[in-house]
């Protein structure tokens, strides 16, 4: 078919429509008419362009290079409608206060990200635009997830009403702690450790993020030693306890091994951390927790390499959301007080975003878009790092009772030893849920509760005087920006 | 033995009894009290004292439930139970009768 004339005539039609070359991502991408779907995926990115890029041309490049675009015109695009599923940017505005910093919205049509896959959103949307020559510095705030998409994802293998009933746990804050130290013990006396801690009144122990399998303590030997010791914890308490087995593995059959051997030895809980393990690692695993009834503790190691800086990364509650609809039972989410960065407001916001089934958006909060879970089942934020029986008032008051409050040094630190920590901060606990309750105000009651509460608890007057002097007062690298 | 919320504080009296209840009912949970001579961590269902108490709304009326059971079951742990409609699930539970043999020290 065809002659060299007709050849010639389809390739001149051809470069009619296919202009080869580079043109501005604006033209395309920037669309401030467009009226966002209910389907869509929403994004909010703090951009830091290069001097003289125009901030539209910047937040199109991002649309662009994190969905359809390429940096130059394809012959291809025209084999597809590629407005289908383009991202758009729809508005921008200047941060309050900063200079050269921009907030770009983008919307993403559903299709471009696989149901039910956390990898699949996270690849295209930090996926090359993060290292783009055009821009400074690029940070992902918040992420409007569809309700559309969240019902394709599981979502926590229990969530926070399966475990409290399960473990017959009502009406406090959840109490644990970090063993100490972090590396070094034998499995014996490692377990031992967590025996004092459980049988002195805390309601789980935890594998520090470090503790996997080695040398000095394999996995297997701290698995039988600790719940040798949960299981004697809970015949002289008549509690339920338990210890986050961490089954952090080099690889996913490793780690699905240890998951069924601590099912195997009776562990109500395991742990795993997201971020280094990754999220297909991690899917798997909260999969595996969904059909074993297993529940699933979650550590955050890496998080601050990607969520400390303000004008590069991605803000931690895009990660506590990505989280949420992966799957997990406990999640770390901040402190406020103790000794790891932590804004209040920005806590309290990750808080909403873990347990609540709709949060709205609250710009003080850090929240830029209205969120629906669609009765995906609620997160327990973990608090730690750095905190002890002062802060019990405090944590109480800004964590209420759905939340885990770790206290690591804070038990095994007291001179009396880690039964009497725990029990000192078992009572501080009870004393201040006891007063809330009776109407008092933490914030400014809470030192006269907790010597009230000490005044008939030895252990708990120890402990008061032992961290009486502890603070970690520094400035907040990661601030909120002012709400204009 | 300890039996989860409140058991590390000294045993509560009747007037800090009837605050806690008074919190549960101004949060709109419903009360309800449950009764067994053997607790275990492991047993979720204890002996149900009448049905939950859905018609009372004064503190002092679950305080006179709550004497009627300790008279009748006097060797029994007693707790209180706090239910929430909306999250479809109990919230509360703390033990407010002990047998004697087994009082907190």
């Amino acid at each position: 078919m065809g002659s060299r004339a007709s050849v010639g005539a389809v390739q001149a039609q051809e470069r009619r429509l296919f202009a080869a070359g580079v043109k501005d991502y604006r033209e395309t991408y920037w669309t401030p008419d467009y009226q966002p779907a209910d389907t869509d995926v929403l994004a909010l990115f703090r951009i830091t362009p290069q001097h003289d890029v125009p901030p539209e041309e910047v937040a199109a490049a991002v649309a662009a290079e994190s969905s359809t675009g390429t940096w130059t015109s394809v012959w291809t695009d025209h084999l597809t409608t590629l407005e289908r599923y383009q991202a758009r940017a729809y508005a921008l505005e200047a941060v309050p206060g900063r200079d050269n910093e921009w907030f770009a919205y983008v919307a993403y049509p559903l299709d471009l990200f696989e149901e039910g896959s956390v990898v699949s959103m996270m690849a295209s949307i930090t996926g090359n635009v993060f290292g783009f020559k055009a821009i400074r510095a690029l940070r992902l705030e918040d992420l409007r997830i569809p309700v559309a998409y969240v019902k394709t994802c599981t979502g926590p293998p229990n969530g926070i009403q399966v475990e409290r009933d399960r473990l017959n746990k009502y009406g406090r804050p959840l109490l644990g702690a970090t063993l100490k130290p972090k590396l070094g013990l034998s499995a014996k006396n490692y377990g031992r450790a967590c025996f004092e801690l459980l049988s002195g009144g805390l309601d789980f122990t935890k594998d520090d993020e470090n503790i996997t399998s080695q040398p000095f303590m394999r996995w297997r030997d701290r698995y039988l030693f600790v719940m040798e010791a949960v299981c004697k914890a809970e015949d002289q308490t008549g509690e339920r306890k338990g210890h986050y087995l961490n089954v952090t593995a080099a690889d996913t059959e490793q780690m699905l091994e240890r998951a069924e051997y601590a099912k195997e030895l009776g562990s109500p809980i395991v742990m795993h951390d997201f971020l280094v393990g990754g999220f297909t690692a991690h899917q798997t695993l909260s999969n595996w927790c969904r059909r074993n009834g297993m529940l699933l503790h979650v550590h955050r190691a890496l998080h601050a390499v990607i969520d400390r800086q303000k004008s590069h990364g991605v803000h931690y509650r895009v990660l506590a959301k990505w989280l949420r609809l992966a799957g997990g039972d406990h999640l770390h989410s901040g402190t406020v007080v103790g000794k790891l960065e932590g804004d209040r407001e920005a806590t309290l916001g990750v808080l909403d975003l873990l347990r609540e089934d709709y949060v709205p958006a609250d710009r003080a909060r850090g929240i830029y878009f209205d969120q629906r879970w669609a009765s995906l089942p609620g997160v327990f934020p973990a608090a730690s790092g750095g905190i002890h029986v002062w802060h019990m008032p405090d944590l109480v008051d800004i964590f209420g009772d759905d939340s885990v409050l770790q206290f690591g040094g804070g038990s095994a630190g007291h001179p009396w030893g880690s039964r009497a920590g725990a029990h000192a901060n078992r009572v501080a606990l009870e004393a201040c849920v006891q007063a809330r309750n009776e109407g008092r105000e933490l914030a400014t009651e809470g030192t006269e509760v907790l010597k009230k509460a000490a005044s008939r608890s030895p252990e708990l007057a120890t402990a008061l005087d032992t961290w009486r002097e502890i603070r970690f007062d520094f400035d907040t690298v990661d601030t909120l920006d002012p709400v204009a | 033995m300890r039996h989860e919320t409140f058991s590390y504080l000294p045993e509560l009296d009747d007037a800090e009894i009837e605050a806690q209840i008074r919190s549960i009912l101004d949060r709109g949970l419903v009360v309800a009290i449950e009764h067994t001579r053997e607790p275990s961590a492991y047993d979720h269902y204890w002996t149900l004292w009448k049905l939950p108490l859905f018609e009372i709304t004064n503190p002092v009326d679950v305080l006179s439930e709550l004497d009627e059971c300790r008279r009748e079951n006097p060797d029994a742990y007693i707790r209180l139970n706090g239910y929430d409609r909306r999250r479809q699930g109990q919230v509360l539970a703390f033990v407010v009768h002990r047998p004697a043999h087994a009082a907190v020290v």
